[in-house]
């Protein structure tokens, strides 16, 4: 055995930075007694860790956790470019089973961190759109797939951009995005056609929305239908996000400035 | 307190039957008839206000558990204490009702017995005990209220990162505690009134603070009620507030937020409803 821990024992050598992805206590209280610097990366701070980025979502893809939790940790400043980065994280199951090294260059940084944290939305309600088109694209309506384009952040300017295809259901109303009921009514609402727009506080402005924004330099793949292209073209002359659930092939895609940021598949929560 | 007022109702009765049950025994009644009557209604009451106060202590205590006081409770500082004596809030309220019910008892059969010696001393007593009970369950009562609203208020203001914040929780519960304090004074009949004056300077205090620091919050709330009740503009709008141009990003109780090119204009509600709105149409 003894050669076994000297072999991959190089793959943890010479890190600058050591990322626990949601350690259980005792894990984190033996590494803080061995009085190395580890950033913590969970949905909450449970440890009580001085250095720690909040996870919003449970990435199941676990390049995308650790894409998250690289960029939040560069945000911070706790990590550089050029560092040497190792990720402790669960792959199967709850339980530590993991050791990942990752060199930190520029092609990291997709923005994933980014879109949630930086973005004219709150955190919060980006998280709860996110669960919120997840479900939908689990159970869909009334089990057939359904597609669903999220406007989130913004809603002045998205709303001076696109027009009224009908009668806005939310009119006057006061509903937000993480009430209870919401998910029902939205998965009711989502038979209708056009966008739903989100406000950065998490109202939910309108359903029924055809957005009209200048698709030009709209970089994303070609293949995806004209919801994606709409709500990808949006993010580019407003500062929202747009987060879509396609219907063809039941992932939900968020993006940014444009430019295609993630990509989920609900079948994995 | 209704148990007690029945008893004393069927007492002429148990005593008559006593006396007949005493007549056809012979040398047993000599001895038994030595002993006055109201003696042994003296006992009896006695004996069954120990056995009223052992069931309405099981009962209650039961009946709190029931009502979910003990998860109620759960963390506040007196069932702390109470814990560490290895006993518990609901433990301690049970055995004071339980010792009320004998206390009152002993009263009763000590009534019955005619002790004259000390009638007054007892009639004074008779008056003082459910007082004191009272008084004993206001202050537990308060003290524990008082707990659990600094548990609550802390726990709300957790969020809030600011160290003097931690004042607020123990003011609310000592508020709390004075007020139960007061109450449990008046029970036992001790003189109140400075103490009650104190509070009300306090309270007016409280009250004129809180209005004079959250007059333009209140002033915005109205306005913000009537703004989202009635919505006379919307997220999207193009509007001119107060000099201010531009499109409507949000609408909240308090401010209304307005931007134009990379400007946004945060405008409390209530400045909104003084200067009204200018609402552009192309």
């Amino acid at each position: 055995m003894g050669s076994l821990t000297d072999q991959l024992a190089s793959l943890v050598e010479d890190a600058d930075v050591v990322l626990l992805f949601s350690p259980s206590t005792s894990f984190y209280t033996r590494f803080e007694e061995m009085g190395s610097a580890a950033v913590v990366v969970a949905a909450e701070n449970a440890v009580d860790a001085e250095e720690f980025v909040e996870l919003p979502l449970p990435f199941e893809n676990v390049r995308d956790r650790i894409r998250f939790g690289i960029e939040g940790a560069m945000d911070a400043d706790l990590v550089d470019e050029g560092d040497e980065v190792v990720c402790v994280v669960s792959i199967f199951g709850d339980a530590t089973d993991a050791v990942v090294r990752v060199g930190v260059d520029s092609t990291i940084h997709t923005g994933i961190y980014d879109l949630f944290v930086n973005s004219r939305a709150d955190p919060g309600v980006i998280r709860d759109v996110f669960e919120v088109a997840i479900e939908l694209g689990q159970k869909g309506q009334k089990g057939k797939p359904v597609g669903a384009l999220f406007v989130v952040g913004d809603a002045g300017k998205v709303m001076n951009k696109s027009r009224s295809l009908s009668y806005n259901p939310f009119e006057k109303s006061h509903v937000y995005v993480g009430d209870p009921i919401v998910n029902v009514m939205l998965k009711e609402f989502s038979r209708l056609d056009g966008a739903f727009i989100v406000s950065d506080s998490g109202k939910i402005v309108s359903a029924y929305r055809y957005l009209e924004p200048a698709a030009e330099g709209v970089d994303i793949p070609k293949g995806l239908g004209a919801r994606h292209m709409a709500g990808g073209a949006i993010t580019r002359d407003t500062n929202a996000i747009a987060i879509v659930l396609s219907e063809s092939d039941g992932l939900v895609r968020a993006f940014k400035g444009g430019r295609l940021i993630l990509e989920v598949d609900p079948e994995e929560y | 307190m209704t148990g007690c007022a029945s008893w004393v109702a069927i007492l002429p009765a148990v005593s008559n039957d006593l006396g007949a049950a005493s007549v056809p025994s012979s040398a047993a009644s000599d001895v038994l008839g030595a002993v006055p009557e109201r003696l042994w209604v003296a006992l009896l009451v006695l004996v069954l206000g120990l056995v009223s106060a052992v069931i309405v202590g099981i009962l209650s205590r039961r009946l709190l558990t029931r009502a979910g006081v003990p998860e109620a409770i759960e963390g506040t500082a007196f069932e702390r204490t109470a814990r560490e004596f290895d006993t518990s809030t609901v433990a301690i309220i049970a055995k004071l009702s339980a010792y009320f019910i004998v206390a009152v008892a002993v009263v009763v059969a000590l009534t019955v017995a005619e002790v004259d010696f000390v009638d007054r001393f007892w009639e004074n007593v008779a008056t003082f005990v459910p007082r004191l009970f009272i008084a004993l369950l206001v202050i537990i009562v308060g003290i524990v209220v008082g707990d659990k609203a600094e548990l609550l208020v802390a726990e709300r203001l957790r969020g809030v990162k600011l160290p003097e914040v931690g004042l607020l929780p123990t003011i609310v519960k000592y508020s709390i505690v004075y007020v139960a304090a007061l109450l449990a004074l008046g029970q036992v009949g001790v003189e109140t009134l400075a103490l009650i004056i104190l509070l009300a300077a306090y309270a007016l205090a409280v009250v004129v603070l809180l209005a004079l620091a959250t007059k333009d919050l209140l002033a915005a709330a109205a306005a913000g009620l009537f703004l989202l009740l009635r919505q006379p503009y919307g997220i999207g709008d193009e509007v001119r507030v107060a000099g201010q141009r531009g499109i409507v990003q949000e609408v909240d109780l308090f401010v209304t937020r307005i931007e134009t090119d990379g400007e946004e204009h945060i405008l409390p509600n209530h400045a909104v409803f003084r200067d009204g709105i200018v609402r552009i149409r192309e």
